[in-house]
């Protein structure tokens, strides 16, 4: 009985991080998908929107919900003005070498962004107590903070709403097609600077909004992007880049990986044992747990 | 500059030199750096030189893979801190000698390329830098927690190479690693796996489809160009006389890519002297803080969208210049056609703006 009840209290707890790196790895895996950037800035967005959380509390009292929100607004115009200021130049200039070539052009940015961060922010932690104060003591056996439940809650419900707009909505539906055939898209009149500025804004949006979701667990600082990002990358590369659906389970499975590893190994070693499972995936399922055709994978 | 008398055999030589990689210029430039440790006594600078040397050996290895078969290698860091913690490991707890860990430490770190290579190298590009990026990461992580072998953070006394206080042995130590890389990437870009090297970088599947055993070349590259991180890393650890997880950090790894592009890739050359110039010049920029970063990022997103070759970019247009004034033997009309010269992207003419 012990037993179980343990391990459903790993499930939750698994299943409460993971939601997070679903909400990041589907920001990251969209980027890929249409615009063939493998973004190394994805944490960055999630800072941005960690920093804009906390000041749109503390500074102008907005709401738990209206600051998410506020950060939500905030990164969407950050990645917005980004794709304009570097991405769109570059696409004019050169298609040769563009994954490695915007590669190294989001590790710039990232690197600018962390330390301009720094420079103006320092480098304290800026964190809130808790959104919603209260506990939640049906779910498990430990009592887990309103604040979790909530912020996943709230992920579920941006991942939801992102599908319905990228099935439903034309516009969704024109960045869908982009990532199948460029060429095809703009023969039919699709506009693919706008679709490419509002692909690059989502993403960053929905870092943000995870980054903002967090800020009573993870306060803001300077360098708290590196661990959100290279988790969704690991998802990413679990379940193949570019496989929106899938990154979801990705990030719910990576996120019980990370869970049952701490608790049964020790901390510290998480990352060695997804690294692990990471290469044994690769070696017998190279195109990632889901390869589907027509999702870029990792043998490309 | 070496004079460019008429004379056989000095004629001769300076060819031999130039088809190793030395050209005139380059002799110059190795001759000025012999002779520093004579003039400069300020051990601070010493250090610095030492240390832009290390990273112009590092950089010239990244670019070796990142220039050349186009993978950008991102867990690079952590190769050079295998060779630094093996090497470290084998005299403080096997009691070697420095000279025989070094090279040991250069053999792990191949040995860990060579496997990974086989493992990544057949997977797309960008995949291979998160991998490589990954296992770096899982490699600091573990330097961090195997504490009762690498004594974790609180750091591990690595015994110094030599007993004396004083700089200068280590610069030359340095200086002639350095240079024998430098020859041997030289002599290998040039021979005819140099150029399986460049087909590769430029058209994968052309050249797999003309015949050159794609997979076997690339794990060569990516193999010699982690022994040799290993190698650095190892005078690194003897140099340092302490070692922290950090080394493995992915920041390091950035530095030597910011250097190896600004340097201009595929190149080899170009990053050496990007690191003389950046190490030094972001040393002095220290006080900048943040500021000095930010410039480092910019540097690198102004490089890659409109300077993609760098500064080799620049030498070559201040090269073809030169080489053109002096063909025309005087103050004649220059040609019209002088910004096309340099190889590279018509649609801009790297020369442009520089």
């Amino acid at each position: 009985m012990n037993l179980l009840i343990e391990s459903w209290d790993i499930l939750v707890s698994g299943i409460l991080r993971g939601g997070f790196y679903a909400l990041m790895a589907v920001g990251l895996s969209l980027v890929f998908g249409v615009m063939n950037i493998a973004n190394f800035a994805h944490g960055e967005f999630y800072m941005l929107g960690a920093y804009a959380a906390y000041f749109a509390l503390t500074l102008f009292h907005l709401g738990p919900v209206a600051s998410i929100l506020a950060a939500a607004g905030l990164t969407f115009l950050a990645g917005a003005a980004l794709e304009k200021a570097c991405f769109y130049p570059l696409r004019e200039r050169t298609r040769k070498g563009w994954v490695m070539n915007t590669f190294l052009v989001t590790l710039g940015i990232s690197i600018i962004l962390q330390n301009t961060t720094k420079l103006v922010w320092g480098n304290e932690y800026r964190g809130i107590t808790a959104y919603w104060s209260g506990r939640v003591d049906w779910l498990s056996s430990m009592s887990i903070s309103m604040d979790r439940v909530a912020g996943f809650v709230i992920a579920m419900g941006v991942i939801l709403a992102f599908v319905l707009f990228m099935n439903r909505t034309q516009t969704g539906r024109a960045i869908r097609a982009v990532s199948q055939d460029e060429t095809g898209s703009s023969l039919v009149g699709i506009d693919l600077n706008r679709i490419h500025t509002l692909t690059f804004a989502l993403s960053a949006m929905l870092a943000g909004v995870a980054g903002a979701c967090l800020l009573s667990i993870n306060p803001a600082y300077p360098t708290m992007g590196l661990n959100p990002l290279y988790k969704s990358w690991f998802v990413a590369i679990l379940v193949g880049m570019g496989n929106v659906g899938a990154s979801i389970v990705g990030g719910l499975l990576v996120g019980l990986l990370e869970t049952v590893t701490y608790s049964y190994v020790g901390g510290g070693w998480q990352d060695v044992i997804s690294l692990g499972i990471i290469i044994l995936i690769l070696l017998f399922k190279p195109k990632g747990l889901f390869g589907v055709k027509g999702i870029k994978t990792v043998l490309e | 500059m070496g004079d460019m008398q008429p004379h056989d055999s000095k004629a001769t030589l300076l060819r031999r030199l130039a088809d190793v990689g030395l050209p005139p210029v380059g002799l110059a430039f190795l001759g000025v750096l012999l002779l520093v440790p004579v003039f400069v006594q300020d051990e601070f600078i010493l250090r610095l030189l030492i240390s832009a040397l290390m990273f112009g050996g590092l950089a010239m290895a990244f670019d070796f893979t990142a220039g050349f078969i186009n993978i950008v290698n991102f867990g690079y860091a952590a190769f050079w801190g295998v060779g630094a913690y093996v090497s470290a490991l084998l005299v403080v707890r096997l009691g070697w000698s420095p000279w025989l860990a070094m090279p040991a430490g250069a053999l792990a770190a191949g040995i860990l390329g060579f496997l990974l290579g086989l493992l990544t190298i057949r997977l797309g590009g960008i995949f291979a830098s998160c991998m490589t990026w990954f296992v770096a990461l899982a490699l600091m992580s573990t330097a961090g927690n195997l504490v009762e072998l690498t004594n974790g953070h609180a750091g591990l006394t690595t015994p110094l190479l030599l007993e004396t206080t004083r700089n200068w042995p280590y610069f030359y130590i340095i200086l002639g690693e350095v240079l024998a890389i430098y020859v041997v990437l030289m002599a290998i870009i040039r021979s005819r796996v140099g150029l399986a090297f460049r087909a590769i970088g430029q058209d994968l599947e052309a050249a797999a489809s003309s015949g050159v055993d794609a997979v076997r070349y690339k794990v060569m590259n990516f193999t010699i160009s982690c022994a040799i991180a290993g190698l650095i890393g190892g005078f690194y650890a003897h140099f340092i006389g302490v070692l922290v997880p950090q080394v493995l950090h992915t920041s390091h790894t950035v530095e030597v890519l910011a250097i190896a592009y600004i340097g201009g890739r595929g190149t080899i050359w170009g990053s050496l002297v990007a690191a003389l110039i950046m190490v030094p010049l972001m040393e002095y920029l220290k006080d900048l803080m943040e500021f000095r970063m930010i410039l480092y990022g910019l540097m690198m997103i102004v490089i890659m969208i409109y300077y993609p070759k760098g500064l080799s970019g620049a030498w070559e247009v201040i090269a073809a210049r030169l080489r053109k004034r002096r063909a025309a033997g005087g103050p004649q009309p220059e040609p019209l056609c002088l910004s096309s010269t340099p190889a590279g992207d018509p649609a801009h003419p790297a020369g442009k703006g520089r």
